[in-house]
Order: C-alpha cells, then structure tokens, then sequence
C-alpha cells in the first residue's frame, strides 16, 4: 500500500513538472507584457519598453526565465503581479482560503443532494419523478453558470432583500412552493393511490404551513432556530437515521441515537453559557465537535447490545447533526446585531465579495458575515454540478441493482431496506471516488466564473486578472496550485477506492 | 462457461441461444441430417412462446442501424431536443443567411445601430400574454446602441453551433485517434498517450481554453501582422477558438476509445479477424470503430452539449469570441450591467444557450440508450397494473401474484 | 438414499450443535415440523406471464406436482423452457414486469398472492436459493461470513457472536476448509466451487423447508461440480427439505432427481420417477433430447468392465513413436512454454508449459482440461495469436515461431479457428456474408461475384439458406451464429482447424446438430482438426485422439478409446469419473467408484 502511495505521488509530482514546462511556454506565446506600451503615443516609449523588458527579463530565452522561475517556486518565492507590484504570496494568502471556502462547500453540499436524489430517481425508474428529476437535471447540466450567478443575483439577493426591509407575501408563489414540495414527496415515496394521495396532503399541508408561518411571524426578517427548534430537528434525526441505518426493530440503536440527541438539546443550554462567556474560534468549534462525536460514540457504546457498532454509528451522526445545529443557532441569534449594523444597513444578503470590509464584530458575527457571503455563489455552483452527480449515481444505482447479488439479498428474505442501504448503497457508491476529483477539477474551473461574478478575491479572479493584464508569476502559481490539488483530489481517490472495495485492498 | 440463465430482464434475450427454437421453426429451408431429432424439438408450435421470444420478434429482419434509430424515435426527450435544435438551426441559417448567402431577416448587419424605438423593448407578442401574436419590427429588442437584437441573437445563435459542430469534430478525431492507438496497442505507447491525457487533464479547461483564447487574442499583435491579416484572423475566430478548444477536449472521448478497444480486443471477432489474416490497419477501422462508433457518437455529443457553455463562459471573460463576430455569451457580458433596465438583453441569450445545450444533451441520452444493448422497454407500473387487470380478467379465478 | 459411501478422510461433519429451536423467531414460520415424505409443496396450474411490447406472453404454464420432504425434484430443459421462472414465481422474485397465476401451497399456505411483506419473511426462511452463478451471486464487498450472518439475523433473533458459531457450523457442514479463517474472507478470495459451497451454506442457515437450486453447478468445472453433487447428495438425507433442482444437464439430473418434469417453450411435456423418463419417455421431445446428449464411454460401461479405471500397463507417450517421421504433420508442437506477460499489476503467469503435441494431417484431436488448465491457450498459440516463449510450433511444415505478422500471411491461408462464443466471434457491424468473405477477400483478393459464389457455397456446406447472406449476426440463433464460424473457418480450405469450445454455449440438441456437422465437413475436407473443450463426452464423439492438460501441462496423449476406457493418468481418471452420464443407474455405479478413486488417492498421498 505504502509503496503504491509512493509510486502515486512520485508520478504525480512528475505530470506537475511537466506541467509547469508546458504552461510556461504556453503563456511566454500568450501573454503580451508590451501591449499597451506599443501603442503608447509617449516620446519616451523605447525607455518605458527597455525598462519594461529588463525588469521582466525578456531578453533572456524563455528557457532562462523559466529556470530563475522555477528556483524561485521551489523557495516558496512566488513571484510578483507586476502590474500592481503586489507578491503573489501576498495575494495568496487571502485568495486561498476563500476560494477552498467556496469549493469545498458547493462540493460536499453538491455530492450529498446529487447522490440523495440520483438514489432516489433510480429506485423509482420510469416514474413521472425519475421523468422529472432526469429533465431537471438535464436542464442544470445546460444552464451556464455565469447567466445563472447574475439571475441569483438579480432575483434571490435582491428580492430578499427588498422583502426583508419591506414584507410583503404573495402567496401564488407559497402556494406553488407547497405543490412543488408536495409533488416531489409523491413521486419519491409512490405507492398506492391511497398512499400517495396521503402524502402529498401531508407535504403540501407541512410545507404551506412552515412557510407561512416564516413569513406571518417575521421569522423572515429575524431567522432564528431556538431551543424548540433544535430540539425538533435533533429528535427528527435521530428517528431518521435510526429507521435508515438501523432499522427500527433495533431497538437499543434507536435508543441510543434518541440518547444522543436529547444529550444534544441539553448540551444547547452548556453552550450558550460556555459561548456568552468565552470568545470563540474556529479551533474552539472543532474542539467542541470533536466532543461531541466522542459523547456520541461513548453513548452508543454504553447502549451496547449484540451491535454495538451500529448503536455507536447511529449515535455519532446524530451528535454531529446537533452539533451543527447548536452552531447554526448561535450564528443566527447575532442576526439582529449583524442586519443593522453600519456597513450591511439592513441588506444582508450580500452580492459582492467574500466578507464585509471593514465590519467588526465578534467571532460569531464573522461567521454569518460569511455565510451570507457565501450562499449565492454556493447555490450557483451546486446548481450546476448536482446534476453531475444526479445523472451519475442514478446510473450506478440502476447497474448494482441489476446486479445478482441483490437477488440474493433478496431470496434471503431482508427487507428492502437493507437490500438497498446494505447491498446496492454500499456497492453503488464506489465508483463516486472516481468522479469526485474529476468534479472538483471541473469545480474549481466553474470557480473562476463564479469569483468574478460575485467579485470574490479569490484564486479563480486572480488568474482571470492576471492573465488579462499579462502577470506569468500568479497564473504559473495558479497553475501550479490547481494541478497539485487535482493530483491530490486522484491520489485521495485511489486510496478511497482501495479501503472501500475489498477486491482493490488485497491486490494492491 | 454458459450463461443458462433465462430471466428475460437481462442481456442477451434475443441474441442468445434462446431465439434458436424460434428461429429454426420460422426458417423451412434448413436441411439437416437430424431431421427426426429436429421436428421433435421443434415441435409444437415454437411461435410466440417461451422466454426471449418476444425479445427477438422486436429486431426481427433490421440491420443494426435500423434498431438503433427506431429505439432513439422511441426516446420522447430525444425527439424533443432533435426537434428543437432543427428548429433553432433552420430559423438562424433562415433569417441570417449563412456564410455569405444573405438570410430573410430585414437587419442583415447586426453591427448597425438604429434608432431607438419604443425604448428598445422588444415587438413580439405572445398570444397568451395578451395582444394576440405579433413580430413587430424588432421582436427580440434592441440593444443599447439601437441594434436590432434578433439580428444579434441568431447571429450568437449561429457561432455557438458552428464552434459546437467544428468542436466536436477536432476532438472527435483527435481523441479516437489517440484512443484507439493506446487501446489497440496498448503497451509502451499506451502509457505515453495516456500519461499525455493526464497531463491535459489535470487543468480544468476552462483554465486551458483561456489561455488558448488570449493566445489567439496576442499572436496577431506579437507577430506584427498586417491589418488584413489581422483581419483574416478576426472573421476566423470562432473556427479557430473551436479547433483550440477541440484540442483540449479531446481527453475524455481518448479514454472511452481506449477502454471500449480494450475490451473490444477480446472479443472473439477481433481474433478471428486476424487468423483471417487481416492487417492492423483493417482490424482497427473495419471491425472495432464501427463497433465502438456507438458510445463515440454518444460522448461527442455530450462533449458537444459542453462545448456550448464553454465557448458562451469564454467569451463572457473576454478570452473567447471578439467583437465584430457576436457570440451568445458575449452578448449576455455586454449587456449584465443592463439588467435592471433591459432584462431582455439578458433573457434571449441566455434562452437560446440552454435551449442549444439542453437539446444537444437530449439527443446525446436518446443516442445512449439506442446505442446500449441492455435497454429495454420496461413497462411503467401504471401499464402492468392495467395489464395486470387484464390478466385477472382472462383468468377470474385464479391468484395473482405481483413480482418483485 | 443409501448413496454415500464410506470415506473416512471426508467424514461429513456434525449437526449443528447451535439449535435453531433455541432463538427466538423473527420470520413467521408456517405450519409444523415437516418430517421426511410429508408433502411440503403443493402445486397446481402454475402459470408465468410477462408483459412485454404490450401483450402478455406465456414463459411456463399449468405445472402441476407435489414435492416431498427429503424428495429431488428436478425440473429439466434448455434455455428459455421457463424452468428458471416457474421457480422464482413461488417466492415472488420474477422480474418487474413478471405475473403468477395458479397456485403453489407451502404446507398448506397458499404463496401466491401472497404480499410482498409476508414472502420476506418466507424467503431464506422457509424456502431458500441457490443461485447459477457464485461469483456475482455473493456480494463482492461483504466477508462471506457475514453474509452467512445476515441471513440468520434476518429471521432470528440472535447475537453476531451466536450466529457465527452457527455460521461457521454450516461452512463445516459444506466442508469448507478451514471455516473459522475463511469466514472472514471476502468472495474472490475463495474458489468458484468454495463460493458454491457458501451459497449452500448461506441458503441452509435457517433449516428451510424447500431448496430451490438454480443449475447449482452450470458454473463449474466438472471435478468441482461432482464435489458439489455429492455434497447436495449427502446433505438432502441430513436436512428435512424438499429441494427443487433447476438444470439443463441430464448427466445431473441422473446423478441427483427422484423425480424429474422435462420442460420445453414454457410446457410440461414429461412428469415422472427417474427411471420413468430416462429408461421409458414418452414425450418425443424427451426422446430427442436423451437421444441427442452425448453418452460418454458407453460402451465401456455396456462391456462391463467398469474396473478399467484400475491402472493397467500401458506406455504413457506425449509422442506417439508409431507416427510416420515422412508425414509433415499439420501441427507440431515441440517443448513449448507459453507466457502471459506482466500487465499492470498482475504478474507474469505461465499458462502452458513444456508442450510437446503431434497432429496428423486429417487427424481430429480433441484437448481436453478444466478451466485455468491452458488448453485454449495452445489454441490461440497454434493459430499464432499468441507468442511462445519457448519452444517451436510448427504447422504444416511451416515453422510459426517468432514471425511477424507479413512473414505470417501464407501461414494464414493454412489455418481456421472456429471460437467459442458465438455471440461475439462474429462482427456485429457486418453481414454475414461479408464475415463469411473476409479471409477470402484478403487472401485471393475475389470480389464481387465470385465473392459471393464463393461464399453461397460455404453457407450451402453448413446447410444455411443462401439468404442469410444479408442478414446480421443479431439476427440469428446461438447454433446457426456457430456454423457460420465454421463456414468462415473453412473459407481459404485450411489444413488445419482449431476449434476452441465450439459448442460449450449451445444447448445440447443445438450441440448435436453442430456436431454432426462438424463431423460431415471433416469428413468431406479432411483438414486435420484440434477440438478444444472441456467436455469429455463431447471431444469422445469427435476426435481420434485425446490429449488432457491440466494446470499448463499436457498429462496425457493417446486414441480416444484408450484415454476413455483405460486412463492412466490418476488426473484423467478423476476427470472421467466426474463426468455425470445422463443414466442413472449408470451413475450410481460411476461415482461408487470415483469416491473410490479419490479414496485411493488420499491413501497414496
């Protein structure tokens, strides 16, 4: 295993080599330095032109310049954007985590929707829902992402601002939202005309319900979630992950999970002393999910029984589930404090940049500055590539489910429901580890539409402005950082696929 | 060894073993010594019974071709996006002309300005918004400078298809070509070409195509080109952006040719071409292309379905398509700032993209599921249940038991 | 049945000392205790229909029996005779779009139309599977032990550590070797005939009441499915079940049924004891179908000598010295080694070692070994798809070793292959007509007319109409598809024919016509003709010689009534003896003394 990790990364690092080679050459061709000195009316041009080529070395061989370029890289010197005379290691280090920020998040929300519904659409083949989900998606897969990021703009953060300062309720548009909502129940569950009929009242009924609520009650304007909610959303997951993972004749699995999230909606109250009282970070936050998955775990072990790894398993998803929950909680109660303060005015949906200049306020603060941030262009790129993944595990789940295996899984007599989390699930998400990093490559492009379209500093615009104003230093480094994560992104997928599928383990 | 099995939902039905009583008792001529033998198991009326029948009277006297363009016909969303993308293509070539054969449309040159006339908004009017339908002068608008925004969009309209067609062709031949040497060969140059492909694949393309496009942008102005040069250059762009583009698209469509040769390589036909004594040559273009021609066809176009955003994304930041030639994406960057005042700037654009794109990616899943051996017409629950009723009704008496 | 005989190295294993009658029942069980003969299953007018290209058609109808407990009931036909399906209804796993009428009662509760919900609990319960095929039947990211497990949790309420014991009891039970390590072993780690052994013991766990096994051994080698055999043999005295035994070999139908339903387009055309069908069938269809299976040494067996297998002095020669050294032979391998290379990760893997074969010309040698032994590897070495690594082939006086593909042209001319799997040995883009052509085409350089002359002979000596020159591949049945690789084979009239399994995916009245053939058109081209297979029964009926590979070595060469009446060679003996002959009482004899073989040999070891 050590050994094929090795020979892995030696190749990979080998493709980055080469890689920095022929970008290099490709930009000495592509980019022009001179351009706007050559049309320069000035006197002095053949000076400013001189100057220019000496202090980006064009009158060395391009082989020269990549050699001086690749002593300074490997030095972690990498380079300058000469234009703005900034350090490329200047720009990086806020262009980084803002642009990872934005990936991984669209990423792991994209693949969690994408899977869920890909599942769901193949379980229920030829259906008006399969229909539906596959034309949806389709129509994702062609939407281009730039016109996509100005609609949000121009609708989702606009009109929700406009409604949060003056509320006004059309309720054409809740009463569409509840029959969408409820259609999708229908078509996902299906049964009996009985059945179906029961749950579409039933989801038309919750999701009108939830909805007005929000708006009648200025839930809208003030979005809190509070003890109660909390303690709803904790018990509802742990029912669901019970009936999903465990089953419900187990018993002590469900008691466990139940456990744990009645120990969660205890915790809020620890929590909201601990939070009022000591200044938070984000090393606290992982400090204190790291607990919980520890409590979690505890727990289901102390609830035992023959499977006890199922109890524990059950246990520790809920304790991370609270535990977002308890996060999210906190960052709302500072919504008040955030939509009036001086720079947000009461428009706190933002459209441009990764954070507010010049905002101030404490740790939670910070972070609902940035979620605010975030939400458009997440939204924009899930919506693009979750139907990637839709299409993709749908069809995987339909292979596995042709498969024999889930005819003997069914001859012995398990219910459906382990037939398929146990038999079909499990084998169906093996090839994932192959698209993931594929993905994140096509990701981290869609990044760079994004970044300018909602004007965040991130990696993706460095490369677009420099490459328009002819910087090599920052586009060599962008090259050079998107390759290696893409390498990375592989390498994680190959050692995914060895652990999870037992045939790859043993040859390996 | 043998696959014995004959449930009819899985491959094979009507190509294995099981199509032989039907087929020997619907062909009279077939002498045999056995004859005795023969007539006993082919006795008492093959026709229409047992398992695979049904299958193999569904392909029954049709070519290959013929399976797979009636099984596409039977694809509804295929048909749709066929039919759109026909349509798209035949009002742009209609109303702009195409090359320099001049179209029906009264605004011919689309970089004119005009007049301004009702604030720019557009003239057509949709029969159930009102009005009844009417073109009018300027139906989709004019843009700021008073140009006739049809003009504009089906000029848009004929680029993205031109740099889709011209797209998908360069990789087409470029990714067969490299694929089908790997998976053929295989060995040393295998690894070469592959370890090629993972190079350009390890850049996302759009990071490829950006430089690629400010290449085109630069070289004219690095080189000193004359003006009609320059010129030359400028009204080719969109070809030259699309074969760009095709040069870096092709990695996908290398590894399917790749892996459909592996695995073609062992099948038997391929072996027993060359104890035939054909050439390499000849086993290449004469048994396996044609074989692999399915998902070629099929990746291209999703490769296609690609190329429209991309190219609309490029010259949306500025690194594609150039003024004077329009493009989709150019005139949604043109006019974004406009939202707020002309949104319809923003709508024609944009609708004709996903309109390309999602047409594009219809037919790319009907040719799929034509090209795939395993499809078959699974009957919806709503059709057994009525079929079931049916059933009951022919057999009052009896159970019924509804399957897995 | 007073069948098992003696053996005290393979003694079968215990009971399980893990009673089942100690857990508590999560999986209603239905009606009492069954004891051996009581009628456990009760089936009447039993009828399957699929719903395809909107019409209802017919996969089995109106089957009607009665299955005792400790009673084999096989139920017998080729492919898509519905005898797959009829099973499969009682359970309710019929595809999507599959309906049962009629009625099948498990101790007296009806199963169909039974809901879904209670089936469940039936199934792995009550009634259990065994699948066709072990490698894709098992669950490839599951440890076999578990999935053991699973079945025994499903209907009882029982802790993992209880239902391993109980789970490593059954993999003793179907002698699984070394059951506790193999239970934390994952599919591919085990053998074709260990995973078989798995699914037996997984379809056992909860003491059903009714086996159903769907050709149990269809997917094995003929030593591993003699094992497997006697295995169900030994076990059906020991658990009280009725087993339903699905296949389309008559020589297992021989070796295991009581009772037996031949089936054919869906209908039951035969219902009676063994002996009934296979000494007095009624059913012409029945007679063709007994008639047309190939009989393996029979008259060996007629003679009476079945102590043959007892080793008698006879030279043991890889060549034979009364070969005529003026006699070019039409194929000569002379120490030939064949190697696979390195690819990727797997290692280099020898597939034939130290070759040594002499084919005269217009002589039919047949080669026979099991799977992974190599024999189609001298094939394809033969015909110069493959390279040796060592060694010299020669065919026909021309020496093969080391050419390339130009210095290879004329030697093409002098060989044909004909491959096993007729659904892929023919270009699925081309006519038959141009297959048929091609080597025609590229070697004579005829077109046109005398093309198409050339190739309406061709499809007139394999007795096909002259019309399915147009036709497609797609368009025609398994067996025509196969004599279409034989007319291509014979295109250039080679001197020599490899032939590699060609009738291994054919049913077997299919089989008897392609081999009648065969024979015919050796007889009028007398090329000389090396039959791969790995069916005894079937090289016996076509060849003059016999040579037995195994694990890449030729173990031994001589005439067919030699190797098939006095073996020497104590691997060809075991094979002999594992081949099922379609007789029962034939068969009873044979593996009587097979078990005595492998006795012996367990003594000499």
């Amino acid at each position: 295993m050590l050994k094929f990790l090795a020979r892995r990364l030696g190749l990979a690092l080998g493709i980055l080599f080469v890689l920095s080679i022929l970008m290099y050459l490709l930009l000495d061709v592509a980019l022009d330095p001179l351009d706007d000195l050559r049309t320069n009316p000035s006197p002095n041009r053949p000076v400013m032109i001189a100057n220019r080529v000496a202090m980006l070395e064009l009158d060395q061989p391009v082989w020269v310049r990549y050699l001086h370029w690749l002593g300074r890289f490997v030095q972690g010197n990498f380079g300058m954007a000469w234009r703005s005379g900034q350090p490329v290691n200047a720009i990086l280090s806020t262009a980084i985590p803002t642009s990872i920020q934005l990936v991984f998040a669209s990423t792991v929300i994209a693949i969690l929707l994408g899977v869920t519904i890909g599942v769901v659409s193949a379980l229920r083949q030829y259906t008006a829902f399969d229909y539906a989900i596959t034309f949806v998606s389709f129509l994702m897969y062609s939407l281009p992402i730039f016109w996509v990021a100005v609609l949000l703009k121009q609708f989702l953060a606009i009109g929700l601002n406009d409604y949060i300062n003056e509320p006004t309720i059309n309720w054409m548009i809740v009463g569409g939202v509840a029959l969408v909502s409820g259609l999708f129940w229908v078509g996902a569950i299906g049964g009996e005309p009985r059945k179906k009929l029961m749950v579409f009242v039933c989801a038309f009924a919750a999701t009108f319900g939830v909805l007005a609520y929000a708006l009648l009650s200025g839930w809208v304007q003030h979005p809190s979630i509070g003890i109660i909610g909390v303690s709803l959303m904790a018990l509802a997951t742990a029912f669901v992950v019970s009936v999903l993972f465990a089953g419900l004749n187990n018993r002590r699995a469900l008691g466990a999970a139940l456990t744990a999230a009645v120990v969660g909606i205890g915790a809020w109250y620890g929590c909201q002393w601990l939070f009022f009282y000591v200044e938070m970070s984000m090393l606290w936050m992982l400090g204190l999910l790291v607990l919980a998955i520890a409590v979690g775990a505890l727990i289901g072990w102390l609830w035992g029984g023959p499977d006890r790894a199922v109890s524990m398993r059950g246990a520790v998803i809920v304790s991370i589930v609270v535990s977002v929950l308890v996060f999210i909680d906190r960052v709302f109660q500072g919504w008040q404090q955030y939509s009036q303060m001086g720079t947000i005015r009461g428009r706190p949906i933002a459209t441009i940049g990764a954070e507010t200049p010049g905002l101030g306020g404490d740790f939670w603060i910070t972070q609902l500055d940035r979620f605010t941030h975030l939400l458009l262009p997440t939204i924009a790129l899930v919506l693009i590539s979750f139907a990637t993944y839709t299409r993709y595990q749908r069809g995987a789940m339909l292979e596995v489910m042709n498969q024999d295996y889930i005819r003997t899984a069914r001859s012995k007599g398990l219910p459906e429901r382990l037939v398929i989390v146990r038999h079909a699930l499990r084998n169906a998400l093996m090839p994932l580890a192959s698209i993931v990093p594929v993905d994140f490559i096509a990701m981290i492009g869609g990044a760079v539409i994004t970044e300018t379209i909602f004007s965040w500093a991130g990696m993706g615009r460095m490369f677009v402005t420099s490459l328009a104003q002819s910087e090599v230093d920052p586009i060599m480094v962008y090259v050079m950082i998107t390759g290696g994560l893409a390498m990375v992104a592989n390498l994680i997928a190959d050692f995914l696929y060895a652990v999870i599928d037992p045939r790859i383990r043993v040859d390996a | 060894m043998t696959n014995y099995d004959d449930s009819p939902v899985r491959g094979g039905a009507a190509q294995g073993p099981q199509a032989e009583q039907a087929a020997t008792a619907s062909d009279p001529n077939i002498a045999s010594d056995l004859a005795p033998v023969d007539a006993a198991l082919t006795a008492d009326g093959a026709t229409g019974r047992g398992e695979g029948v049904g299958q193999a009277k569904e392909t029954e006297g049709l070519s290959q071709g013929q399976i797979v363009r009636a099984r596409f016909l039977r694809h509804r969303g295929a048909l749709f996006g066929l039919i759109t993308l026909s349509a798209i293509t035949l009002m742009s070539v209609l109303t702009m002309g195409l090359g320099p054969i001049r179209g029906l449309w009264k605004y011919q040159d689309h970089t004119r300005s005009g007049d301004m006339v009702n604030g720019g908004e557009p003239s057509l009017r949709l029969p159930f918004a009102g009005g009844g339908f009417a073109i009018g002068d300027h139906p989709f608008g004019q843009d700021s400078i008073g140009s006739d925004y049809f003009a504009l969009v089906m000029s848009g309209v004929q680029t993205s298809l031109f740099v889709m067609l011209v797209l998908g062709l360069t990789a087409m031949i470029i990714g067969v070509t490299i694929g089908s040497i790997s998976g053929y060969y295989r060995g040393k140059i295998d690894m070469v070409l592959m370890r090629f492909t993972d190079l350009i694949i390890t850049l996302p393309v759009l990071i490829l195509g950006a430089v690629l496009g400010r290449l085109l942008d630069v070289i004219p102005i690095k080189l000193d080109a004359t003006a009609a040069q320059r010129e030359a250059l400028k009204a080719n762009m969109p070809l030259l952006l699309a074969v760009v583009l095709g040069m870096i698209l092709w990695t996908g469509l290398a590894r399917l040719t790749r892996s459909e040769f592996l695995s073609l390589r062992e099948r038997e036909f391929v072996d027993s071409a060359r104890v035939a004594g054909a050439s390499d040559w000849r086993i290449i273009t004469k048994h396996m292309l044609p074989n692999a021609m399915g998902v070629i066809i099929v990746n291209v176009t999703l490769l296609m379905s690609v190329a429209v955003t991309l190219e609309a994304a490029l010259s949306f930041l500025n690194f594609g398509i150039k003024p004077p030639n329009v493009s989709l994406g150019l005139l949604i960057a043109d006019n974004q700032g406009a939202f707020a005042t002309r949104p319809w700037l923003f709508w024609w654009p944009g609708l004709f993209i996903i309109l390309i794109a999602l047409s594009v990616n219809f037919i790319g899943d009907g040719l799929r599921d034509a090209f795939d051996p395993r499809t078959r017409k699974i009957p919806s629950d709503r059709a057994m249940k009525k079929a079931a009723r049916e059933l009951a009704a022919a057999n009052p008496a009896a159970a019924i038991q509804e399957a897995k | 049945m007073s069948t098992t005989t003696p053996a005290p190295k393979r003694a079968a294993a215990p009971a399980p000392k893990v009673a089942l009658d100690s857990f508590q029942r999560l999986s209603r069980s239905t009606g009492a205790e069954v004891k051996q003969g009581d009628v456990i299953l009760e089936v009447r007018d039993l009828t399957v229909n699929f719903w395809v290209n909107d019409s209802w058609f017919t996969a089995a109808e109106g089957l009607d029996y009665d299955l005792k407990a400790g009673e084999v009931l096989a139920i017998v036909g080729e492919s898509g005779s519905g005898k797959t399906q009829s099973s499969m209804s009682l359970i309710g796993l019929l595809p999507k779009n599959g309906r049962t009428t009629g009625s099948a009662k498990l101790k007296g509760t009806e199963l169909v139309g039974m809901p879904q919900s209670e089936l469940r609990e039936i199934r792995g319960n009550e009634i259990s599977v065994i699948f066709q095929e072990p490698m894709t039947a098992l669950n490839p990211v599951y440890t076999v032990g578990f999935q053991i497990v699973e079945t025994l949790r499903t209907h009882f309420l029982m802790n993992p550590s209880d239902a391993k014991v109980r789970a490593i009891e059954l993999m003793r039970l179907v002698e699984i070797p070394d059951p506790e390590d193999s239970f934390n072993k994952f599919p591919h780690q085990l053998s074709g005939g260990q995973r078989q052994r798995i699914m037996i013991a997984q379809a056992l766990a909860c003491d059903p009441k009714l086996l159903i096994a769907d050709e149990p051994t269809t997917a094995l080698d003929v030593t591993v499915q003699a094992e497997i055999l006697k295995l169900m043999r030994e076990l059906r005295t020991r658990v009280n079940a009725g087993i339903i035994l699905i296949t389309h070999s008559m020589g297992v139908v021989a070796d295991m049924a009581d009772r037996i339903i031949v089936m054919k387009d869906g209908r039951v055309v035969e219902h009676g004891t063994a002996a009934d069908v296979f000494y007095r069938p009624q059913h012409p269809y029945t007679k063709a179908l007994l008639a047309a299976v190939p009989h393996l040494g029979e008259t060996r067996i007629e003679d009476g000598r079945s102590d043959a297998l007892v080793v008698k002095d006879r030279e043991f020669l890889a060549l034979e010295p009364a070969d005529d050294p003026s006699v070019v032979p039409a194929l000569l391998l002379e120490n030939v080694d064949i190697t696979y290379p390195k690819q990727g990760r797997r290692p280099a893997f020898r597939a034939a070692e130290g070759i040594n074969l002499r084919l005269n010309p217009g002589e039919v040698m047949g080669l026979v070994g099991e799977s992974g032994s190599g024999k189609t590897t001298i094939g394809r070495a033969a015909v110069a798809l493959l390279p040796v690594s060592a060694g010299k082939i020669t065919v026909c006086g021309i020496d093969i070793t080391g050419a390339n593909n130009q210095e290879l042209k004329p030697f093409r001319r002098t060989v044909g292959m004909v491959f096993q799997d007729p659904g892929s040995s023919l270009n699925p883009r081309l006519p038959i007509g141009e297959s048929i052509g091609e080597p025609i085409l590229l070697h004579e350089g005829l077109k046109g007319e005398a093309l198409s002359k050339r190739v309406e002979d061709l499809l007139d000596s394999v007795e096909l109409p002259r019309s399915y020159r147009n036709r497609y591949p797609h368009e025609l049945s398994g067996g025509q598809k196969q004599r279409i690789g034989v007319a291509r084979a014979l295109a250039l009239n080679p001197k020599l024919l490899v032939a590699d399994e060609p009738t291994s995916a054919l049913d077997v009245s299919v089989q008897a016509r392609v081999l009648k053939l065969f024979s015919n058109l050796q007889e009028q081209y007398g090329f000389a003709c090396l039959f791969i297979s790995h069916d005894l029964a079937v090289v016996e009926m076509v060849s003059s010689k016999i040579a037995v590979m195994t694990h890449g070595k030729l173990v031994e060469v001589g005439a067919t009534s030699d190797i098939v009446t006095y073996p020497q060679h104590p691997y060809t003996q075991r094979l002999l003896s594992a081949v099922p002959v379609p007789d029962p009482d034939n068969q009873r004899r044979r593996r009587e003394l097979r078990d005595a073989i492998i006795e012996r040999e367990h003594i000499v070891s």
